[in-house]
């Protein structure tokens, strides 16, 4: 039914021809389309003819080719047509559409009805004048009355701007400037296929879609965001990077990946509390509402408020000295970082679990903090922390001079980022080097180490969790029993289950090694399976791999 | 049929207070020679405590060594099962892997005599003996 002209180009026309054939179906009236339909091929030539003058031949041609297959193709549209229910919920439809709607539509069904009727005529009579139209045209309106009157001029308008954008290459760019009245509507009906880019007529100014406001590009302000987004990686809870990242010259990384969010977090309190009411006031307070500023001078902030944290727990400093560094410039900043490093020295040790604990009283993020620090830190206590602070104090005087403002959140992000393997020694030969270190994380070396500390770095994110879940502050050696007693434990288990393989004259573990395992350990019971207790504590990933279900398809998953 | 049950409890109660005083009497007679052995005394509520404790970690023993068999999908408890469960106790499981070899040497040994007292037909008189050097060894 839509024998378009397949190789040919496919005009809007064409195409929305193609719709309404793939339509016809549904509609129960079809016998009348046939006249329907050359009538409408004639509209639509008429019209495109009328308004073309000098592509009047052009358009003769292409009208007659649409126009057969106009009438072939609409043979059967038309039946809808007539009945009215799919052309005028099109207009309808048209006719609401917002100006710069895509859609080509119904102009090409629209105006079928009225310029076929005009086509016989015409071609009796001389096509090239725009006067024959007229008189054709009226016929065809007798013939569709309902249709036709109303949307008469638009169909016109529409179509000879179609034929027009068909010849001329280009989807409905042109609007018929003749017709004023029907303008505004057409413009609404102005739907082409293509892009949207054309339809911008110099014609009608006051109908084409406007182009997109276009702003310069910032290159500064985009090179900025670049590096700060590479700088502070939202979520490093869990990442095991290293603290300081490749550095551009012209970034000062600060490279925060310190684990002493407690710190900032009681800096954040003070500074909030503590805000003195000065020029910087202002400015600093911009932390606490936490704008989504550059990073760099967030990181400025949180390092002196860092170094301030420690002073003011240490010497109980005012809010004062906040400012200073942001204000004055590198020595304060530098001054208080080589006080932070030392007061960190001091605590790099597990006794940074409780001085942690205590400063961020009633500040919501430390238990995130320390939760996170507890998931992050995979070695050892926070003397790595330390290390980075003071790193990252070293390049943050070079930020005080930026704008003070700072995101709390990113800030807070970037604290539980996990503390690279350092040591209490590596501290003090920071501040020998506070600029130096915005190089590239160096090997740190493990100084005061214990032995075993490969083996057991993993028990140390364990020994952290103990201490948050004890809730109290906790002595380091207390810690280091618990760190030894889940070695053993760890160890135990292990040979257990290597003898119980061995017991049922296997080489692999097998889960029913561990369920025999979890009898001998009381946990799984006569009562209580295996099964119901992956129910209680598992999350369902991890449930779904270990109890067998069943799936679409028969088929069971894990397979028995 | 509830009377049966109850009369079966009852029966097996009995023979749990029959065990259980076995035990205590067995414990008495150990912590004695201890007492004697070390000069102290021994009061009557230690050894009820640990004969309490004998006999509710034989019932553990019995549990782990049939949840062992049946690991090892048997249906029997073997010396296997045994020195798993003795293997936290370094000095326990090297007595009991001492005595197991002694054991599976004796039987070797036995084996190999039952095999020629076999052709003579002296089996029987050596089985009751084989099972009581089992028992006592264990």
């Amino acid at each position: 039914m839509a024998d378009h002209n397949p190789g040919g180009d496919p005009t809007p026309r064409t195409l929305l021809r193609r719709v309404l054939d793939t339509a016809d179906p549904r509609t129960p009236r079809r016998p009348r389309s046939a006249r329907a339909g050359a009538q409408r091929a004639l509209l639509e030539t008429a019209s495109s003819r009328r308004l073309s003058g000098q592509t009047k031949t052009i358009a003769k041609g292409r009208s007659r080719g649409a126009r057969s297959i106009g009438r072939s193709a609409h043979v059967q549209a038309r039946g809808h047509l007539e009945e009215q229910t799919p052309r005028t919920l099109l207009k309808n439809i048209l006719l609401t559409a917002p100006e710069s709607s895509i859609l080509m539509p119904e102009s090409v069904v629209k105006p079928v009805p009225a310029p076929q009727v005009v086509q016989p005529s015409r071609r009796e009579s001389s096509r090239g004048s725009l006067e024959l139209q007229l008189p054709e045209l009226e016929p065809s309106t007798t013939l569709a009355p309902g249709l036709l009157a109303p949307g008469r001029r638009k169909q016109r308008l529409r179509l000879s701007m179609f034929q027009q954008g068909v010849d001329q290459g280009l989807p409905l760019s042109q609007e018929p400037q003749g017709n004023a009245d029907a303008s505004s509507l057409t413009s609404s009906l102005n739907l082409t296929f293509a892009t949207p880019l054309q339809p911008q007529s110099v014609q009608r100014p006051g109908l084409a879609r406007r182009p997109p406001a276009r702003r310069a590009v910032d290159v500064g302000a985009f090179l900025r965001d670049l590096r700060d987004t590479s700088l502070a990686p939202p979520n490093i809870v869990l990442e095991d990077t290293q603290p300081f990242s490749q550095p551009t010259v012209g970034s000062p990384n600060v490279y925060h990946s310190l684990p002493c969010t407690p710190h900032t977090g009681a800096e954040d309190a003070e500074q909030a509390a503590g805000r003195r009411t000065q020029s910087s006031g202002p400015g600093l307070q911009n932390n606490s509402p936490g704008k989504p500023a550059q990073f760099l001078a967030g990181e400025a902030e949180e390092v002196d408020a860092f170094a301030l944290g420690f002073l003011s727990t240490s010497s109980g400093v005012s809010g004062e000295d906040e400012v200073e560094p942001l204000h004055n410039g590198v020595e304060e900043a530098e001054k208080k970082m080589k006080e932070g490093v030392s007061v960190s020295e001091m605590e790099a040790t597990g006794a940074q679990g409780p001085s942690r604990a205590e400063e961020p009283e009633g500040h919501t993020q430390v238990t995130e903090a320390e939760g996170s620090q507890g998931t992050a830190e995979a070695e050892g206590p926070g003397a790595s922390s330390g290390d980075e602070d003071a790193s990252s104090r070293a390049a943050s005087p070079e930020l005080a001079s930026s704008t003070p403002e700072s995101h709390q959140a990113r800030r807070h992000h970037q604290f539980p980022e996990p503390a690279p393997p350092p040591g209490a020694a590596v501290l003090s030969s920071e501040p020998a080097e506070p600029l130096l270190v915005r190089c590239p994380p160096r090997p740190r070396t493990t100084g005061p180490r214990p032995r075993q500390d490969p083996h057991k770095a993993g028990l140390s994110h364990y020994v952290k969790l103990f201490s948050f879940f004890a809730k109290m502050p906790m002595e380091r050696k207390a810690l280091e029993m618990v760190e030894k007693c889940l070695d053993k434990y760890f160890q135990h288990l292990c040979d257990d289950l290597e003898v119980f393989a061995a017991h049922a004259g296997r080489k692999t573990v097998k889960p029913e090694d561990l369920e025999l395992l979890m009898r001998r350990q009381g946990l799984v019971t006569d009562q209580v399976s295996l099964h119901v207790l992956v129910e209680r504590h598992l999350p369902l990933e991890y449930r779904q791999l270990l109890i067998p279900c069943a799936y679409s398809g028969n088929s069971v998953f894990p397979a028995q | 049929m509830e009377e049966e049950a109850e009369t079966e409890e009852q029966q097996r109660f009995s023979y749990q207070q029959r065990l259980k005083a076995a035990i205590h009497y067995t414990v008495g007679c150990l912590c004695e020679e201890v007492a004697l052995d070390k000069e102290m005394q021994f009061s009557k509520q230690t050894i009820a405590a640990i004969s309490e404790l004998t006999f509710r970690q034989c019932e553990n023993f019995a549990k782990d060594l049939e949840m062992f068999a049946r690991h090892a999908k048997r249906t029997t408890i073997n010396t296997e099962d045994v020195k798993l469960l003795a293997r936290r106790s370094n000095s326990l499981l090297k007595y009991i892997t001492d005595k197991s070899e002694e054991i599976a040497q004796i039987n070797l040994e036995r084996k190999a005599q039952k095999k020629k007292k076999s052709e003579d037909g002296g089996k029987n008189s050596r089985e009751p003996a084989e099972a009581g050097v089992v028992e006592s060894e264990n």
